[in-house]
């Protein structure tokens, strides 16, 4: 993995997210978006290796990110969802709904997280 | 009434007599005889004992017992006459008879009718002291009425031998009359207060009647055949006398037998309506009364009965709903004969109480949810089918309510497990990177800004649970209206707003009289004014120069309507549905929030019975609040 794109409205949960990824492994480039929106903008320049995505942000929130993502762009890179709540089995079910959305976490990210998501991207990788 | 009139026959008849004698038509006299069959005393008796009775049944008892006591002393006497067979000198007491009818010396009463009179005084005597009707004045009267219906059935009977014809039947017609009308009178005169049925005293008069002229007849009937035994032989098997005798009895017997099962089922029939009407009337005081519609119609969908609750449901007045189709009421009740039919078909008995749901239609047009229940009615020659029908809107209304409701408390347990949860979450991350920071040496420096970042996710956290208490006291709190001083409530909510973000910024231009004073609830009344202001304070626009704030509040015919404007962010164009909404927020990046402020707002003024809308501006936003008219206390 060589960059991340982070998208969260909350600022500490970006704080968070940054840290443990420069943590878990200094060379990957941190992308950030405040909103679904500011991804999409983003998105259309550059494909990163994988997008942490947050679900509940205002001005567009995780699902219609996931509903653009998926109709306007041909390549996708690997989403992981961040869930502020793994109880909400509705939510989960939905974001899986999308082949390009391979987990989902519950917040906060945890280098733990990062491991599983860096096995699951390799194993991707390998299928392609 | 009737009571009344027999009285006023027997004065008139009997003053008509007298008139006749004081007139002294001889040419009369010789043509109708009969007439003069009634003496001047008798007459001068009738007109006293129809006053007595009428006086009696006008009240005046004193008056009536008076007369009645005269009248009763006179024929008596005349009684006494008869019997003891001496002159007491008052046959002609007040006329010299210029005629004589029939075997009395001449202007003496006969006697039968002379014991009429003494008994029809005493019945009016009797009452007259007891001031009601009694057991004996009907027995007195039944008597008189005995006696002067077997002399009028006398003279029916066998008018050429009329004052001869029976002992007892010596007296003439008219007063026989006079006496049938008098004793009637008084018979059934408040017969009811006794607890008899007039039929039934009217069906043992006729009866005993009947019963008295049997008995005379065969009294008559041995008499006659001691004269004329050789006219009637005897013959085998017995005689023409007890043939006769025989049929009498048996006739009398069967009469007397028709009567009691006349009159039983007379009574039986009578109970019966009387149980018919009664339970017609607990059936129609039920219909009448109840919420329910009930409506009757017969195959064809006509309209045969509706009870006044339909007319509330309908607004029909019942006239207009009868004799018309029932789709008049109930446009699609087709459905209901489909229904109707395909449970006929199947079998099924008309499935009676099965609830089914139409649209009602209403005199003015609108339409309504109804419940509509159908029972048919199989009679002997047609079908009916009766329905209840329930306006249901009400029951509507509050489910739909319901689940608003319910979706808006799903919608919110949804949104606070999330926003109670996502400051925690953040805060167990950044604990966690402490840890990590401390174990790598780091210093007091380094981590004094995740620590402030723990302390900001915190206040978030204790900024919505706030806000949450609020909603919950706005929703459950009653209080009552206290007097508010509107300027000064403004001024006081500003200086507390102060310490905010770009609190010290904006310029805020109040305009409201100083006078000016409200009678609210006073928590719901400020928790408007504070999210009025501190929304136009915390969304200003950081890139203008001067934020501005414009506060105004008047009254526009009785309703109070509060203002505020500012040149801030606004709101982007078409988000103004979501404004209101729970957990909405628009400029997020800008100032925390729950989320929750312009709803708490809303039902703030919603609960306060008012309305509050934003209007967009080139610049800005203003939010109006309109409270309804103050009640008047």
């Amino acid at each position: 993995m060589h960059s991340i794109l982070t998208v969260d409205d909350d600022e500490n949960d970006q704080f968070i997210c940054t840290y443990t990824i420069r943590r878990f492994d200094p060379d990957i480039k941190v992308l950030k978006a405040m909103n679904g929106l500011e991804a999409l903008n983003l998105l259309r320049g550059t494909t990163p290796d994988a997008v942490i995505l947050d679900i509940n942000m205002p001005v567009m929130n995780g699902f219609e990110f996931l509903e653009h993502y998926k109709k306007e762009f041909d390549t996708h890179a690997p989403v992981v969802a961040m869930l502020t709540s793994s109880h909400h089995a509705a939510d989960r079910e939905r974001a899986l709904r999308y082949d390009f959305v391979k987990s989902y976490f519950e917040k906060p990210l945890t280098p733990e997280n990062l491991r599983v998501m860096s096995v699951l991207l390799g194993k991707e990788k390998h299928r392609t | 009434m009737s009571g009344m009139l027999t009285g006023w026959i027997s004065i008139v008849v009997g003053t008509a007599i007298m008139a006749l004698w004081l007139a002294r038509p001889m040419d009369l006299a010789l043509a109708a005889p009969v007439l003069f069959a009634m003496q001047f005393n008798t007459a001068l008796c009738f007109v006293v004992s129809g006053a007595a009775v009428c006086l009696l049944l006008a009240d005046a008892r004193r008056m009536s017992m008076l007369l009645a006591g005269l009248a009763a002393l006179f024929a008596a006497a005349m009684l006494a006459e008869h019997i003891f067979a001496i002159d007491l000198k008052i046959d002609r007491l007040f006329i010299q008879p210029f005629v004589t009818v029939g075997a009395n010396p001449a202007g003496r009463m006969a006697p039968n009718a002379a014991l009429c009179f003494v008994l029809i005084n005493a019945a009016v005597i009797l009452s007259g002291l007891l001031g009601r009707t009694s057991h004996i004045r009907v027995v007195l009267a039944a008597l008189v009425f005995l006696i002067s219906t077997s002399a009028l059935l006398g003279y029916l009977l066998s008018i050429s031998t009329a004052h001869n014809w029976l002992p007892l039947a010596r007296m003439s017609p008219q007063t026989a009359f006079c006496f049938f009308a008098l004793s009637t009178g008084l018979i059934f005169t408040g017969i009811e207060r006794l607890g008899y049925h007039p039929p039934v005293v009217a069906a043992t008069l006729a009866a005993a009647t009947y019963f008295l002229l049997l008995t005379l007849t065969y009294v008559e009937l041995l008499r006659q055949e001691v004269l004329f035994t050789q006219e009637l032989p005897a013959s085998e098997h017995g005689n023409a006398r007890s043939t006769l005798l025989a049929v009498l009895l048996m006739s009398g017997a069967v009469y007397a037998c028709l009567i009691i099962y006349a009159f039983r089922s007379s009574e039986r029939s009578r109970k019966m309506a009387l149980q018919l009407s009664e339970s017609r009337k607990r059936l129609a005081a039920i219909i009448d009364t109840a919420v329910d519609g009930f409506i009757t119609i017969d195959q064809r969908g006509t309209i045969l009965s509706v009870n006044p609750a339909c007319e509330a449901i309908f607004g029909y007045p019942a006239g207009e709903m009868v004799r018309q189709n029932i789709k008049m009421l109930m446009p699609h009740h087709d459905d209901h004969k489909q229904y109707a039919a395909s449970a006929e078909r199947t079998g099924m008995v008309a499935a009676a109480g099965a609830v089914h749901e139409l649209e009602g239609q209403r005199k003015d047009g609108s339409t309504f949810p109804a419940d509509l229940s159908v029972a048919r009615i199989d009679l002997d020659d047609q079908v009916l089918y009766s329905s209840v029908v329930r306006d249901i809107s009400e029951r509507k209304a509050y489910e739909r309510d319901i689940l608003d409701a319910n979706a808006e408390l799903e919608e919110f347990s949804y949104r606070t497990s999330h926003d109670l949860r996502s400051p925690i979450a953040s805060s167990l991350g950044l604990m966690s990177i402490v840890q990590d920071m401390i174990r790598q040496g780091a210093g007091v420096p380094e981590l004094q800004p995740v620590l402030s970042r723990i302390d900001q996710s915190f206040r978030k956290l204790d900024h919505l649970i706030q806000n949450i208490i609020l909603l919950t006291r706005t929703k459950m709190m009653d209080e009552p209206e206290s007097t508010i001083p509107v300027a000064h409530t403004v001024r006081e909510t500003l200086e507390r707003l102060r310490h905010m973000d770009g609190g010290r910024l904006s310029t805020v231009h109040i305009d409201i009289p100083d006078t000016m004073v409200v009678r609210r609830k006073a928590s719901r009344f400020q928790i408007i004014v504070d999210n009025l202001l501190s929304n136009a304070i915390k969304y200003h626009d950081p890139a203008e120069q001067v934020p501005e704030i414009f506060v105004r509040a008047s009254s526009v015919k009785g309703r109070f309507v509060l203002s505020v404007a500012d040149n801030g962010l606004g709101i982007p164009p078409g988000n103004e549905p979501q404004l209101f909404q729970m957990f909405k927020r628009f400029h997020p990046q800008h100032a925390p929030g729950s989320g929750l402020g312009l709803y708490i707002l809303r039902k703030s003024v919603e609960h306060l019975g008012g309305t509050v809308a934003y209007r967009r501006q080139d610049k800005g936003s203003i939010f109006t609040v309109t409270l309804p008219e103050e009640k008047r206390r």
